[in-house]
């Protein structure tokens, strides 16, 4: 059972060692999401607040009630917010004040419509968005043809897709993803049909170590794309890059100075999540075991960051 | 209104539709309900909720304090005791209540929760059960007493029961999280919240349907109005009363994956949603299974317990043979709590035994999806061009050369349109009105499209439909809702919704009725569909909505799908349960009169089992308008789709006026088969 045991450590609380006076004497509560790359996320930040002398709580958390929940103080923050896939709750949640943004967390998202490999021999222009205007058809279904069938974010995320694909005049149907799950399923039904599929979609995510996917290519080089609105055929830059947040309730740091420090002051990258979500996903091993390895080996990475914490406290 | 005048109606109607759909394409507001009119439901909704959760935000924030500490209790203790002791206990309960069958059942059911490794997230999600169902059972029992005894109760909570089991908990799930706190409790109070009605529901009918002899044998004894209550009206209703806690129970497993949604414990619904999110397909069966079978395993132990009581009089038994069972339960307990000690894997089962087929069973998935995928295609193509696009878009927009093979031309529509007419007008002059009017409203549904008919229209049919089922109230009722939908600016997504829910409930209840009338007649169907019944109304339907989606893709044919499959369980189970339910006298008189098994099921049983026949289209709507909310999960674009807009955006009205839009649907269909319910009944000399 792989994904069990990190599941059943949800409700884990571990003692405080005493040595250091916590402010509050309360645990600190972080929510669990559905996925992998979060869990990762919330297990470090908890393991150094454990290492500052904090009682954390793990509590599983949907993506939507987890705002309403950090915005009242019910949980304490979250090291992980998207914030492509993530409506109109959480900027609201910010601007009245009751969630504050205590940075990005350091991952490197990158979004926009990726295709398998395959589909270059039916689209030969791939990866530029360019070819697709010839290849609508290949990448048709019965319900959308004869344009071409896209697979956008879920209703809820957004309309970003639509929006791109009207601006630039593309002879594709939008067909709303419905949930991540639903993507995915998509996806995977395609890769083993050998179906077309053209979908928006984003990295860091597991599916890329799943299967085989390359990116549409637009005219901006390297992807850059500040302004999303106002693109037309030859002018198309694609999508404009998520951010990953570092959020907390506004009480959080006055409750707990040092543990806000931790959390101001640490930072994961791609390659750090990458590397131990092949060990969670692929390799079947336990998120606590694969965590504390990480740990161990990175003492010098995290240790300013501790140090940073136990000086504010 | 009389019988020519409302024909009259109808035919204007019709005639009217057609005037407009002419001018369609210069009349822009006869299409779309002009946004000038809407009125700006959301933002009141959400003023009023603010308000509402600075008054008594202190209040329900106590009381999930309070409602905390027996939810952690139970937890606790189903955390503690030893698997093998939780699993002896049930066998023992399963052997008092019914015999050796329920127990071997109950072993494999729960044993199962062991060897792939969930029996911490099984009591999780058991102990929600175990809270939620006794405190929906006692609502519920006594809600539905009070709608018994007086109709102006009944006045409002046949409604607000309507309303609680069709507008889905996304819709009010912030205020609730907002007033609540964020926490178990949050899904405790959701399942309660939809675990009611079923329950209320029952009540009412079996104390209405207790036969007068037998009250009237009660007052003859003299029977005081408490003891008439509970000695002879209560006992009386229990089959009816039992199929209510039968399907509380089941309402509440079903909302297990809703209460994970919302968070706080790790339950085996949370990973159910993590495994669907990452499209396991057999990780989430395998998880889903368990919800399943702990629903049956409950629900075989308190049905049966509450049939197999021991019959009063005879000789007072002794101490130990009254209570043979607890003192077995108490060995028991002490044995296997003793040979823990010795064998610990009696106390965590090693992960090294678990047995997990996930592997095997996504590949056994994936050859299917392989090699038949072209079986696939065609089976997809065929629903879409041929049922589903006709109703929503119409003939007109679905036939071309890649979907029908031909071009749809003006010889052929007006051919269509010359056949239709004859059809109508040789109907009329049979004098058969309502046929031809149905023939002609499905004629120009059909050429046109649900989506693509003008508002008013659809709104003239309905209210008219109401006022001949049900009168004026009725009618009234039924224009007050739809004018509300319109002002509210949801109209295109209630017209998707029906299509979609329409198109489903009339397939479910067709084919759950045909199966309901086998397994009333033969014991082996009977015993066949009812697991497969349990299995569908207790897995989570997100679990089934992951293989419907790689199988059909995004769209509404697999919104279709799992709609299908959720709403033809009621459809199934009333029509057994009320088929079964006539009387034998009856059956006996009919087969003397030399009834033919045809004859005997459409003349005798069908129409006697009426009521409860109606009840099942009325559960399956229900059920359908239930789904919808899932159903957006697929990519469809309709009332549910709304209700995660109006979550994700934290804009609790826009949500609450997408749920409230789907109860008024329901609310509708519901008035309406219940109207013509008692019509037929009339009509057949039940009333």
């Amino acid at each position: 059972m792989k994904a069990k045991s990190l599941i059943s450590a949800a409700v884990l609380a571990i003692a405080g060692s005493g040595m250091a006076q916590a402010e509050s004497s309360d645990p600190i509560r972080i929510p669990i999401n559905e996925w992998t790359g979060q869990h990762i996320s919330a297990h470090i930040t908890g393991t150094l607040f454990k290492k500052a002398g904090y009682d954390v709580e793990y509590v599983t958390a949907g993506a939507v009630p987890q705002f309403a929940a950090i915005a009242q103080g019910d949980l304490d923050l979250q090291p992980e917010v998207w914030t492509n896939n993530v409506g109109d709750i959480y900027p609201k949640a910010v601007e009245s004040g009751d969630i504050v943004v205590l940075g990005q967390l350091g991952l490197q998202p990158q979004e926009g419509w990726i295709f398998p490999p395959y589909m270059k021999e039916k689209c030969p222009g791939l990866p530029s968005y360019d070819a697709l205007y010839e290849c609508a058809e290949a990448f048709a279904a019965a319900d959308t043809f004869p344009k071409g069938r896209l697979i956008t974010y879920p209703a809820d995320w957004g309309t970003r897709s639509k929006d791109v694909v009207g601006m630039i005049e593309l002879p594709f149907e939008p067909v709303a993803g419905g949930s991540e799950g639903a993507m995915i399923a998509e996806a995977k039904s395609a890769v083993a049909t050998g179906d077309p599929i053209l979908m928006m979609f984003w990295q860091p995510h597991w599916l890329f170590a799943d299967m085989e996917m390359e990116w549409v290519a637009w005219d901006a080089a390297g992807g850059e794309c500040v302004e999303e609105s106002g693109q037309e055929r030859g002018k198309a830059c694609g999508f404009q890059q998520a951010s990953i947040d570092k959020i907390a309730n506004k009480d959080f740091a006055a409750d707990y100075p040092g543990a806000s420090a931790i959390f101001e002051a640490m930072s994961l990258d791609n390659s750090v999540q990458n590397a131990l979500m092949l060990e969670i996903d692929q390799k079947g091993r336990a998120l606590e075991e694969v965590v504390a390895e990480w740990i161990d080996a990175n003492e010098a990475t995290w240790k300013p960051w501790v140090d940073a914490g136990l000086a504010a406290k | 209104m009389s019988g020519s005048r409302i024909h009259w109606a109808w035919f204007a109607i019709i005639g009217l539709t057609l005037v407009a759909l002419g001018f369609r394409d210069r009349l822009d507001w006869l299409m779309t309900f002009p946004t000038a009119w809407e009125i700006p439901f959301t933002d009141w909704l959400n003023t009023v909720m603010a308000a509402i959760i600075a008054t008594f935000g202190p209040f329900f924030r106590g009381f999930s304090a309070l409602m905390d500490h027996p939810m952690s209790w139970v937890r606790t203790v189903l955390q503690t005791v030893p698997w093998a002791l939780t699993i002896g206990l049930l066998m023992l309960a399963s052997y008092a209540v019914s015999g050796v069958r329920l127990v071997i059942f109950t072993f494999f059911a729960m044993f199962y929760m062991v060897l792939i490794g969930y029996w911490s997230e099984s009591m999780n999600s058991l102990a929600l059960v175990l809270i939620s169902v006794p405190m929906a059972v006692m609502i519920g029992f006594a809600v539905g007493t009070a709608a018994f005894y007086s109709d102006r109760a009944d006045r409002i909570i046949s409604p607000t029961m309507d309303v609680l089991q069709t507008i889905p908990v996304f819709a009010y799930l912030l205020p609730i999280l907002l007033l609540f706190g964020f926490g178990p409790v949050v899904g405790l109070i959701a399942s309660v919240l939809y675990a009611v009605p079923p329950m209320v529901r029952n009540t009412t009918l079996g104390l209405r349907r207790v036969n007068e002899e037998v009250i009237e044998a009660g007052m003859m004894a003299g029977a005081t109005a408490t003891q008439m209550f509970w000695r002879v009206r209560v006992p009386n209703a229990l089959r009816q009363i039992l199929l209510g806690i039968n399907q509380t129970m089941m309402a509440a497993f079903s909302m297990i994956i809703i209460a994970s949604i919302i968070g706080g414990t790790s339950d085996i619904g949370w990973e159910v949603l993590t495994q669907i999110r990452k499209a396991n397909v057999a990780e989430a069966i395998l998880a889903g299974i368990v919800i399943a079978l702990m629903a049956m395993v409950m629900d075989r132990l308190t049905a049966q317990a509450a049939t197999a009581r021991a019959p009063d009089g005879g000789d007072e038994p002794g101490f130990a043979e009254r209570n043979r069972y607890w003192i077995a339960a108490g060995i028991l307990t002490i044995v296997i709590l003793a040979l823990a000690q010795f064998f610990p894997f009696l106390k965590s089962y090693p992960e090294a035994w678990e047995f997990y087929p996930a592997q095997a069973m996504n590949d056994a998935f994936n050859y299917v999806l392989v090699e038949y995928a072209a079986a696939i295609k065609t089976i997809k193509t065929f629903a879409l061009f041929y049922i589903m696009l006709p109703v929503k878009s119409g003939l007109e927009q679905t036939i071309s050369p890649f979907s029908w093979g031909f071009e749809f031309t003006t010889p052929m529509k007006i051919g269509f349109a010359v056949v239709m007419t004859g059809i109508v007008a040789y109907a009329a002059l049979r004098g058969r009105m309502n046929l031809a009017i149905g023939i002609a409203l499905a004629a120009i549904l059909l050429y046109f499209g649900i989506t693509r008919l003008p508002w008013l229209s659809v709104a003239a049919v309905m209210v008219l439909l109401a006022l001949q089922a049900g009168g004026t109230r009725l009618a009234i009722g039924t224009g007050l809702g739809l004018v509300f939908l319109m002002v509210a600016g949801v109209w295109p997504e209630t017209m998707v919704s029906f299509y979609l829910c329409g198109i489903a409930v009339l397939l479910s209840f067709a084919i759950g009725t045909t199966l309901g009338v086998l397994a009333s007649e033969n014991d082996t169907v009977s015993a066949f569909l009812r697991p497969i019944n349990d299995t569908l109304q207790t897995m989570p339907l997100f679990v089934i909505l992951i293989p419907f989606v790689m199988f059909f893709k995004l769209g509404d044919f697999t919104a279709l799908l799992a709609i299908m499959a959720y709403s033809i369980v009621p459809a199934i189970r009333y029509a057994e349960h009320g088929l079964r339910g006539v009387s034998p006298q009856v059956i006996e008189a009919a087969r003397a009169c030399g009834c033919t098994r045809m004859q005997m099921l459409w003349q005798v049983r069908l129409p006697l089992a009426l009521p409860q026949l109606m009840l099942g289209l009325n559960q399956t709507i229900m059920f359908g308008v239930a789904m919808l909310v899932i159903t957006a999960l697929v990519g469809t674009s309709d009332l549910g789709q709304e209700i995660y807009i109006g979550l994700n955006n934290g804009d609790f009205g826009v949500g609450m006026v997408a749920g409230i839009g789907m109860a008024i649907l329901a609310m509708i269909a519901d008035r309406m088969t219940k109207a013509y319910s008692r019509k037929g009944q009339a009509a057949l000399g039940q009333a």
